[in-house]
């Protein structure tokens, strides 16, 4: 069954560009959230096992979708793609329980890597 | 005649934009053990009489000190200006460690040296992900505890319409804003509108 992946930026650029790096053959069921609210939404119906999250954001920013999946207990593994790097943000967002945090651009190269790391993408 | 950006443009040079600040906001956050708040960053066609509303709206009445910056290369020229708000020195000063008394040449060399790290990580950052080169001239200060309207005057405006990028910095729990504003010449836009659809397409 294809994994069901969540992509939550506001910018529809960083969306199509996150799609874009997810690597060639990989069986999934790509859904897009344009805010914190939708992303927290699709996750709740179970459309994000993986979750690649912005953190500057509308309505509600990526901080705000980490407590919200904590407070719901949300199975959800999240994958922080940000601009903003400072140690601070990467910190913050590790304690609220994100698996990782990947620098903004993101590629085909960077994806691959964080997915293997973490053993979501074993044999494409 | 006005040309205004598609959705799709504006959103691609905020996403840019977005990144290349948070790459200077990082630089700033590693030298002053502090936090940058990032707020979503403006992008806008405008005309030289609504330059001084980008201003105005960025900062307030308040006193302010500016410098501005020419850059130049791939066929893309522009100017980037920030503009600091005076009551930033004092937080300033404190945490650059700056022993000097506060007077207006040590104002001129704390501001010289944020406006390095903002505006030359800034336009790297965009420059990199629009595979262009810019190199940078010698900054130039405009005006030290002026207004706003003063910084505006100054300038002699050759141009109908611009392509404004606006940056609003502020650090976490400290009296520290500026706003960094990048103006590319007219002759620049669709050159520079060419790079943002190669990476839309």
């Amino acid at each position: 069954m294809a994994l069901p992946v969540l992509i939550c930026d506001d910018s529809s650029f960083a969306r199509k560009q996150m799609k874009r790096a997810l690597p060639d053959g990989w069986d999934v069921e790509v859904t897009f959230a344009g805010n914190g609210l939708e992303g927290v939404e699709a996750i709740r119906q179970g459309k994000g096992e993986v979750v690649f999250l912005d953190l500057t954001m509308p309505e509600m920013d990526g901080y705000g979708v980490l407590e919200a999946i904590r407070k719901e207990d949300l199975p959800a593994m999240v994958i922080v793609v940000s601009g903003d790097i400072q140690p601070d943000a990467q910190e913050r967002v590790k304690k609220l329980g994100a698996m990782a945090f990947v620098k903004k651009p993101i590629d085909k190269t960077k994806a691959a890597q964080i997915l293997t790391e973490f053993g979501i993408l074993s044999d494409v | 005649m006005l040309v205004d950006l598609t959705e799709d443009q504006r959103d691609c040079y905020q996403e840019i934009t977005n990144v290349a600040m948070g790459q200077a906001a990082d630089r700033l956050a590693r030298l002053l053990n502090v936090y940058v708040i990032l707020p979503i960053p403006k992008v806008n066609m405008i005309s030289a009489s609504e330059l001084h509303m980008a201003l105005a709206g960025a900062n307030t009445s308040d006193d302010v000190s500016a410098v501005c910056q020419g850059f130049i290369g791939s066929g893309i020229a522009g100017e980037a200006l920030l503009v600091f708000n005076d009551a930033s020195f004092a937080d300033l000063a404190q945490l650059m460690k700056y022993k000097g008394p506060l007077d207006r040449h040590g104002e001129l060399e704390l501001l010289m040296d944020v406006s390095s790290v903002l505006i030359g990580a800034c336009l790297h950052g965009i420059g990199e992900q629009l595979e262009l080169h810019f190199n940078q001239g010698h900054p130039v200060v405009l005006g030290q505890h002026c207004h706003v309207d003063d910084l505006v005057k100054s300038g002699n405006h050759q141009w109908s319409q611009t392509l404004a990028i606006e940056i609003h910095y502020e650090i976490e729990n400290l009296n520290i804003n500026c706003d960094l504003l990048l103006l590319f010449t007219e002759d620049s836009v669709a050159k520079i509108n060419q790079q943002v659809d190669y990476l839309l397409d």
